[in-house]
C-alpha cells in the first residue's frame, strides 16, 4: 500500500514537471486574444500578432527620429539575426511608437538605410491603435521637448522603453530584454529553448 | 602725499603680481600660452540618416596635453546645429536624451562618445547620409582651439 502511494506520488510529480516543460515559463503578456490592425512599409494591413502565428517573433520598439538608442536597438536585432544558425520561422518585428512621423514610407527608408532583409517587418498604424498595443505590452513612449515653452508639434524627442520581447508561436510574450545592450547570444539561447517546446 | 616705506611697497607689488597670475590661471586659454602635447580625435563614425533628419557622431577625444581642457561645442558643414547630447537611463528603465553642457577633460584623460552615452547630435542635416559617406566635424576646445575630424557613415555592428 505504502509502495503504491509512493509510486503514485512520483508519477504525479513527473507529470507536473513534464507539463511545465512543455509549456515553458508563464507568459509575460498574452496577446493571442486581441488583434491590432497595423500598417507595413508598403501600407498593407498587418494584423498583429495574428499574422505572425506559427512563428517565433523578436519584437522591438523604435522611432526613426531617434539619433542614438533606437539605431542601437535595430543594430542589436540585426546582431541576433546574424547570430542565429537557422533563421527558419523567425520574424524580426520593429514597431514604431511615433506613428505621427513614422509613416510606412519613412519606415521603408529606415529599413533600407540599415540594409535589413525581408525577415524584418516594420509596423506603424493609427495613433490610438498603436497606443492601445503599447499599453497592453507596457511599453512607455512619451514626447519630450527641449524647450518646455516651445512645444512644436513636430519637433520633439521621446522618452521611451528600451525593450526587446520574445513572442512564441501563439502570440504569447515569453521573455523581455534591455534592447540596446542585451548580448545577442542570450536571446538566441532563449529562441532555441522556445523552438524545443 | 606720503610714499609707503620700501617693505610695504614690495608687499603691495607682490600682491598685484600674485593676483594677476591667479586670474590668468582661472582662464583656460591665454594668447601666448605654450601647449605641450595635443588633443586627439579618433575612431569617429556617423549614423546614416535621411536629409532633414538627425544623425549622430561618435568618437574618442584624448586630452594628451599637460592641462585640462574643455569641449565647448562643435560644428559641421552638414548641419547648422551640432550639439553634445547624452542618453540617460532612468530608474523605470526608460531612456531619454538631453543636451550635455561643456565637458571638462582632465590632462591625460579621454572622453568617449559612444552609443547609449554621449554623442554629437547633428540636427536637420542638409544631405542624406548613407553607409560609406564621409563628413567632417569640428570640435572647439577652450585651450587648444578647433580640431577637425572626418568620419565615415556606417551602421553599428555591436
Amino acid at each position: 500500500m505504502k509502495n503504491t502511494a509512493i509510486k503514485l506520488l512520483i508519477a504525479f510529480s513527473t507529470a507536473i514537471i513534464l507539463a511545465s516543460c512543455n509549456s515553458g515559463p508563464e507568459p509575460l503578456y498574452d496577446l493571442s486574444d486581441t488583434s491590432y490592425p497595423l500598417r507595413n512599409i508598403d501600407s498593407s494591413r498587418v494584423y498583429f500578432p495574428d499574422d505572425f502565428e506559427g512563428e517565433i517573433s523578436v519584437i522591438s520598439f523604435i522611432f526613426t527620429h531617434c539619433p542614438d538608442v533606437c539605431p542601437a536597438i535595430t543594430a542589436n536585432m540585426s546582431n541576433i539575426q546574424r547570430g542565429l544558425k537557422d533563421t527558419t520561422d523567425i520574424q524580426f518585428i520593429e514597431i514604431s511608437f511615433d506613428p505621427q512621423r513614422d509613416t510606412p514610407s519613412v519606415l521603408k527608408a529606415y529599413k533600407k538605410r540599415y540594409k535589413l532583409n525581408d525577415q524584418f517587418t516594420f509596423l506603424t498604424g493609427q495613433p490610438e491603435t498603436v497606443d492601445s498595443l503599447l499599453k497592453k505590452m507596457e511599453i512607455v513612449a512619451v514626447k519630450t521637448f527641449s524647450d518646455s515653452l516651445v512645444q512644436d508639434s513636430s519637433n520633439y524627442n521621446m522618452r521611451h522603453s528600451n525593450t526587446i520581447y520574445l513572442m512564441d508561436k501563439n502570440g504569447r510574450i515569453r521573455a523581455e530584454y534591455p534592447a540596446s545592450v542585451i548580448p545577442p547570444e542570450h536571446v538566441i539561447e532563449d529562441i532555441q529553448s522556445l523552438r524545443n517546446l | 602725499m606720503r610714499l609707503p616705506d620700501p617693505i610695504t611697497f614690495i608687499l603691495l607689488v607682490s600682491c598685484v603680481l600674485f593676483l594677476g597670475c591667479s586670474s590668468e590661471s582661472k582662464s583656460e586659454k591665454s594668447t601666448n600660452e605654450v601647449i605641450l602635447g595635443k588633443v586627439e580625435l579618433a575612431n569617429g563614425w556617423a549614423r546614416p540618416a535621411a536629409k532633414g533628419q538627425t544623425s549622430s557622431i561618435y568618437l574618442v577625444i584624448t586630452n594628451g596635453t599637460a592641462s585640462r581642457d574643455t569641449l565647448l561645442g562643435a560644428s559641421s558643414p552638414i548641419s547648422d546645429v551640432v550639439e553634445l547630447h547624452q542618453s540617460i537611463q532612468h530608474d523605470d528603465g526608460t531612456i531619454s536624451m538631453e543636451q550635455a553642457g561643456n565637458q571638462v577633460i582632465a590632462a591625460g584623460e579621454k572622453l568617449n562618445l559612444e552609443p547609449g552615452g554621449y554623442h554629437l547630435m547633428l540636427k536637420n542635416i542638409n544631405r542624406e547620409l548613407t553607409v560609406g559617406d564621409s563628413l567632417s566635424v569640428t570640435l572647439n576646445f577652450a585651450r587648444v582651439g578647433s580640431k577637425t575630424i572626418t568620419v565615415l557613415t556606417k551602421t553599428q555592428q555591436n
